[in-house]
């Protein structure tokens, strides 16, 4: 059995009377991307702070690669790229990567190189001018450079314009083909629908789906716009919800779809149009399910 | 050091502090250069002995004045019984509150400890890093007052400035070491500096009062400023049960800090 990236089994973090995190229970395998998605304050980036040591549970136990989170065996084996990046002002682009390339021990010098260009970084500048957007910069080239075989990214791309998102999105799949294991926070669904097979969703603290992007979308269903005679198919096995539209009906199926085209070969159709689910819409009906229970 | 050798914690805490190293340099050093040079003024005019003897005996006792018009008695009164010791104590005060504390304010803590160092070397880097800056600053104050007394006609001992200048350079790293391990535990930088600076002041008067309060004799010996400087070092020397008093402070405060830090909750 291989050794998973990250074990978090049955985490709980207490502040006083809050509970921020809530019986959190995840894997991470190896050369996996593991989209980590919830609203602002669910719980993601104190979930991935407990992961790097920086906080201490409450309960429960989370080991990197084996190792206790926290210790020096797992920090060797884990790079961090933090939401709202905060380096050291006096440094420029370059002695911090110097430096984090330094601390880390094991990191990657031509790639950093390599980085730099990728993301037209100017590294002579000092971290004090730099946009947000460059300093997020920095912090990804020093992750994805060195070696780590787990990286723990928390809304990593918040300051990233579309191109630069293009090549964060690339570094990451490199970073897959050489086996890195990647946790992915974000809020922005499109950027973990195109990167992950996985997602784990988490509201107030609470974990409430860990699944493959493709096994959701079949939970929620495919969305089908008919024209033409639309009249009773909500009575059709598979159907979960239909909405009237002035020359049909939008229908949502969900589960095998044979049933459903069968009754469309009976009935006056001119077209039908077929959509797969966005992760959004997924992720809406998950969370809205789950505000309900 | 150029930038390129920024090869650890020690030397990116160093490099930091570079510019405020050289501003407290200077600024020591025009202290001790304005003292020395008053110093003949003093030293060739008999009236001042007559002056200071007819200060009231509190305030002689206050601010540790005795033979006035001799060297050591000068320095002493001048340069170890409060400025010297301050500012060098200011200096590292300020760096202790910074290095740990003023690192989780600017939230560059956590980048850092992503990275496979551990807490405990965190803080003794640190420390390490505010042990150099008040060494740099003490041998300036040796380095000057030694070689530079002679030519305003202050001659001392090199032994005696020794014990004067070390005793100083160990107040400064329990004030800094102090603040470094406030900073540690809390994370409140601010906090770190008010603390340790009551803390200090609260030394120095217990040691100078004690002067004057016999009451307060008594309790002389919780002060660290007294075993620093409190047994007139300028003129006997060194006295290594009240400076080892001081490094087993500095050396459980660093235990302390290490400890706190390493069982805290780093929080965003």
């Amino acid at each position: 059995m291989t050794t998973l990236a990250l074990d978090i089994k049955d985490l709980v973090k207490d502040y006083g009377s809050t509970r921020a995190v809530d019986h959190v229970s995840l894997e991470l395998r190896a050369g996996e991307v593991l989209g980590f998605l919830g609203p602002n304050g669910a719980g993601k980036s104190t979930t991935l702070r407990l992961a790097l040591g920086l906080l201490r549970p409450t309960s429960g136990t989370i080991a990197v690669l084996g190792h206790p989170a926290g210790s020096d065996e797992a920090r060797a084996k884990v790079a961090y790229v933090a939401g709202d990046v905060s380096l050291w002002p006096q440094l420029t682009g370059a002695d911090t990567l110097t430096l984090l390339a330094a601390l880390h021990g094991d990191s990657d010098a031509a790639y950093t190189a390599q980085l730099i260009e990728r993301f037209e970084l100017d590294p002579r500048k000092r971290m004090r001018a730099y946009s947000k957007g460059n300093r997020q910069k920095v912090a990804l080239i020093g992750a994805f450079a060195t070696r780590a075989e787990v990286l723990l990214l928390d809304e990593p791309t918040s300051g990233l314009d579309p191109l630069m998102d293009r090549v964060f999105r690339e570094c990451v799949g490199e970073a897959r083909e050489r086996g890195q294991a990647i946790l992915l926070s974000s809020h922005m669904l499109s950027e973990v629908e195109h990167l992950c097979s996985r997602v784990a969703m988490i509201r107030s603290g609470q974990l409430f789906t860990v699944a493959d992007v493709a096994q959701l979308r079949t939970r929620v269903g495919v969305e089908f716009d008919v024209t033409g005679d639309a009249d009773g198919l909500d009575a059709i096995e598979g159907v979960t919800h239909v909405e009237s539209l002035p020359d049909g009906a939008r229908v949502r199926v969900v589960g095998p779809p044979g049933a459903f085209f069968a009754a469309l070969a009976t009935r006056n159709v001119t077209a039908v149009h077929g959509r797969e689910s966005s992760l959004e819409e997924i992720f809406l009906s998950f969370y809205d399910e789950s505000n309900v229970s | 050091m150029t930038r390129a050798e920024l090869g650890s914690l020690y030397d990116r805490s160093l490099f930091e502090q570079r510019r405020g190293i050289v501003g407290w340099v200077s600024g020591i050093a025009f202290f001790c250069l304005v003292m020395l040079a008053m110093y003949p003024t003093i030293h060739a005019n008999t009236s001042f002995s007559k002056l200071i003897d007819a200060y009231p005996e509190a305030l002689r006792k206050l601010f540790d004045i005795s033979d006035y018009t001799t060297g050591p008695g000068y320095l002493r009164t001048e340069v170890f019984s409060f400025m010297a010791p301050l500012l060098v104590t200011i200096y590292a005060i300020l760096q202790g509150s910074d290095l740990l504390a003023g690192e989780e304010e600017r939230r560059t803590i956590d980048l850092l400890l992503a990275n496979p160092i551990s807490r405990r070397r965190v803080v003794l880097e640190k420390w390490l890093a505010l042990a150099t800056g008040v060494i740099v600053l003490s041998l300036v104050l040796e380095l000057l007052l030694g070689l530079a007394g002679p030519l305003f006609e202050l001659h001392l001992g090199w032994r005696q400035l020794s014990a004067a200048v070390l005793g100083t350079a160990l107040f400064a790293l329990f004030g800094g070491t102090f603040a470094l391990a406030w900073g540690a535990a809390t994370g409140a930088r601010g906090a770190a500096r008010g603390v340790s600076a009551a803390v200090v002041i609260a030394m120095y008067l217990l040691s100078a009062l004690a002067q004057l309060v016999a009451a307060l004799k008594s309790f002389e010996w919780a002060s660290l400023w007294y075993h620093a400087l409190g047994g007139d070092p300028l003129t006997t020397g060194f006295h290594y049960g009240h400076l080892g008093v001081l490094v087993v402070f500095i050396g459980a405060l660093l235990a302390a800090a290490v400890r706190l830090f390493e069982r805290r909750d780093l929080t965003a």
